[in-house]
């Protein structure tokens, strides 16, 4: 143990009950920045992982015609990109699927054929949104089997003119599975389906208004020449979306959207919501800094003599410096390991607390992301926190001239 | 005198305060302190004998003249350099003891071997142990210094000034808050160490009786060394 620690742990001990005070706000601090941490980006991570479950990381939609300059440049051009013509549906989706899975970062895809239909059952009609399908590649594509909340996929699979219903329309309709549900076709007439099952993918926008049917009876249904008007994408690594994205636009000449771009707005909410509870919660240890450096400023001021004597110890200015710097590492490591205990202790509590969400998303209870990396953040905040604020009062005592305070005493 | 030249300053000049309250604290002073001697410095309040004592132990720096410890001058040291030969060649005694309150008797006088950093944690205790036997504290390590009466304090000090076996112990007012009988008894200890183990002790005091004892004497008076006596000679203080 060097001396200076040594002293320091000393220094602490004599001055108890002002460092756990100081400790106390950084044992808080760090605990609640935690806590917020894994609630704000447990509601984001769900967003993002029921988004993706049910629409995939990267959709590959309509063609587009390519876009040529000409030699010809007119008097009044502008330096505006032209618009380039835009051809509905996937033609080619055999091809584009086969050379896609060729890609590392591709794990499996699924042609989906879209449409927007009016759905009755009973007394109740509404609009919903048609996800024409093929099963199995759907289910390597996505998390369906997963949302099914009533029913059996495999009621599904096995016949063609059932489909699944997002359980807040099966809500609004009235529907379980076996009933019976009308699919209103372009032609104004009512395609009769079972329904095979219920799925919750706890997004609010894709359960009030999705159903699932067979590919070609939702091309009959839908009267579509083209087999699918999109194909989607699960990713090894989702964050690599947008790149892809890009890649396969130029390569196939189809738009492509990655799962970033499609919920720009809802991730910018989530991202908002995360860094002003990050500044709140900062407040607390920025308040635990300056109840350190009040603490460790009086300390320098009643340890004058000390230091002094120290001082014509030999202590270097480094080492009266360090004395009090390690008061301020005690502080910020014993607080932030039991901080982070505490952040973990609150995150749980937290996740046990049950709430009713009905509305971006579906949930019962809150919802927390167990990440490291918030545990590393929280205490790395706390370290320099308390680092700035130990920083001056070391400075000062570390200026102190020994000579001034020993003169006071006998001249 | 005899020994080897342990301590010594020429010409010592220093100014104390700014503008209108600038005194000249020292003027031209120089001492030559061997090892094995034990030097007084005697004088007036404010005659400037702590101020030679701080630059002498490296605490000050003069403003003009030089200091040199052994064969080595001093001048133009770094404050870390400074520090590390305080810490190796230099014990400090103070008039109030300066002890650390809430440390105890032997962490006291590990305080310096532990910015030396040459022994490990037993060794510091035996040695600190040794030398609190030595001051007739072997009962009283763990004791904190603040519980200690004013004469075990002092010779807490005394223990402390030799923890790192310096070459020169500097001592101000050593005796100058104890009564008689701790003052003798005090001194008397701090002598028989000195002697015994080869330093060179420079102290300043007012005490008539301890300057009588000292191998040299010197007087102070407005920043001069106004005269020096070999032991046994009569002085004004």
């Amino acid at each position: 143990m060097t001396a200076p620690l040594y002293i320091a742990l000393r220094f602490a001990t004599h001055r108890k009950r002002a460092l756990l005070l100081s400790m106390v706000g950084v044992v808080f601090g760090v605990g609640i920045f935690i806590c917020t941490q894994a609630q704000t980006q447990g509601f984001a991570q769900f967003f993002i992982n029921s988004t993706i479950g049910s629409n995939g990381a990267l959709v590959l939609r309509s063609r587009f015609q390519p876009r040529y300059e000409g030699m010809v440049v007119s008097a009044k051009a502008t330096s505006a990109p032209a618009h380039r013509n835009v051809f509905e549906g996937i033609t080619n989706v055999s091809e584009i699927m086969r050379v896609s899975r060729q890609f590392s970062n591709v794990v499996a895809c699924s042609p989906v054929l879209r449409g927007t239909i009016s759905a009755r059952a009973g007394f109740e009609t509404t609009t919903a949104e048609l996800f024409g399908i093929d099963p199995t590649p759907h289910l390597r594509t996505t998390d369906l089997a997963k949302q099914i909340v009533d029913g059996r996929f495999d009621d599904f699979r096995n016949n063609t003119t059932s489909v699944i219903v997002g359980h807040r329309l099966a809500d609004f309709l009235e529907v379980i599975p076996g009933d019976t549900i009308q699919l209103l076709s372009p032609g104004g007439e009512y395609w009769r389906f079972t329904v095979a099952a219920i799925a919750r993918s706890g997004v609010s926008t894709i359960d009030t208004s999705r159903v699932y049917a067979h590919a070609r009876v939702a091309q009959r249904l839908l009267k579509k020449s083209y087999e699918a008007s999109m194909i989607i994408y699960r990713l090894r690594d989702p964050d690599r979306a947008p790149s892809l994205a890009t890649h396969f636009e130029n390569l196939f000449q189809h738009t492509a959207q990655s799962w970033q771009e499609r919920e720009e707005g809802n991730l910018q909410i989530f991202s908002t919501l995360r860094m002003s509870a990050a500044i709140t919660v900062s407040l607390i240890i920025l308040l635990a800094g300056f109840g350190i450096f009040n603490v460790l400023t009086m300390s320098v001021l009643s340890k004058v003599r000390e230091i002094a004597i120290l001082r014509s110890m030999g202590y270097r200015r480094i080492d009266i410096s360090a004395i009090f710097l390690w008061q301020g590492a005690l502080i910020a490591g014993i607080g932030s390991v039991i901080g982070c205990v505490l952040g973990a202790l609150l995150t749980w509590g937290i996740s046990k607390v049950p709430i009713h969400i009905r509305g971006l998303l579906y949930t019962d209870h809150f919802l927390v992301v167990w990440d490291w990396r918030h545990y590393l953040w929280a205490t790395l905040l706390a370290i320099i926190a308390v680092f700035i604020a130990s920083y001056v009062p070391a400075h000062r005592a570390a200026q102190l001239q020994p000579v001034d305070t020993l003169r006071g005493s006998s001249l | 005198m005899k020994g080897e030249l342990s301590l010594s300053c020429r010409d010592i000049e220093r100014y104390l305060g700014e503008e209108e309250s600038r005194v000249h604290a020292l003027r031209g002073v120089s001492l030559d302190v061997e090892s094995g001697s034990i030097h007084a410095v005697v004088g007036p309040s404010g005659c400037g004998k702590s101020t030679l004592l701080y630059i002498l132990g490296l605490l000050d720096e003069p403003n003009a003249g030089s200091v040199n410890i052994g064969a080595t001058p001093i001048s133009h040291l770094s404050d870390e350099e400074l520090a590390r030969r305080r810490n190796e060649l230099i014990g400090f005694i103070f008039q109030f003891h300066f002890l650390m309150e809430d440390f105890s008797a032997h962490e006291n006088v590990m305080i310096p071997m532990r910015r030396l950093g040459q022994m490990n944690e037993s060794e510091m205790h035996e040695r600190a142990a040794t030398l609190l036997e030595a001051v007739d504290l072997g009962d009283k390590l763990r004791r904190l210094s603040r519980h200690l009466s004013g004469g075990e304090q002092q010779r807490v000090a005394i223990a402390r000034a030799l923890a790192n076996d310096p070459s020169v112990i500097l001592a101000d007012e050593p005796t100058g808050n104890l009564d008689t009988g701790n003052s003798q008894r005090a001194f008397e200890l701090l002598a028989t160490l000195v002697r015994e183990r080869e330093k060179a002790l420079l102290l300043v005091t007012h005490n008539r009786f301890i300057a009588d004892a000292c191998d040299w004497v010197h007087e102070m008076k407005d920043g001069r060394i106004i005269v020096s006596h070999p032991h046994g000679q009569r002085i004004s203080v």
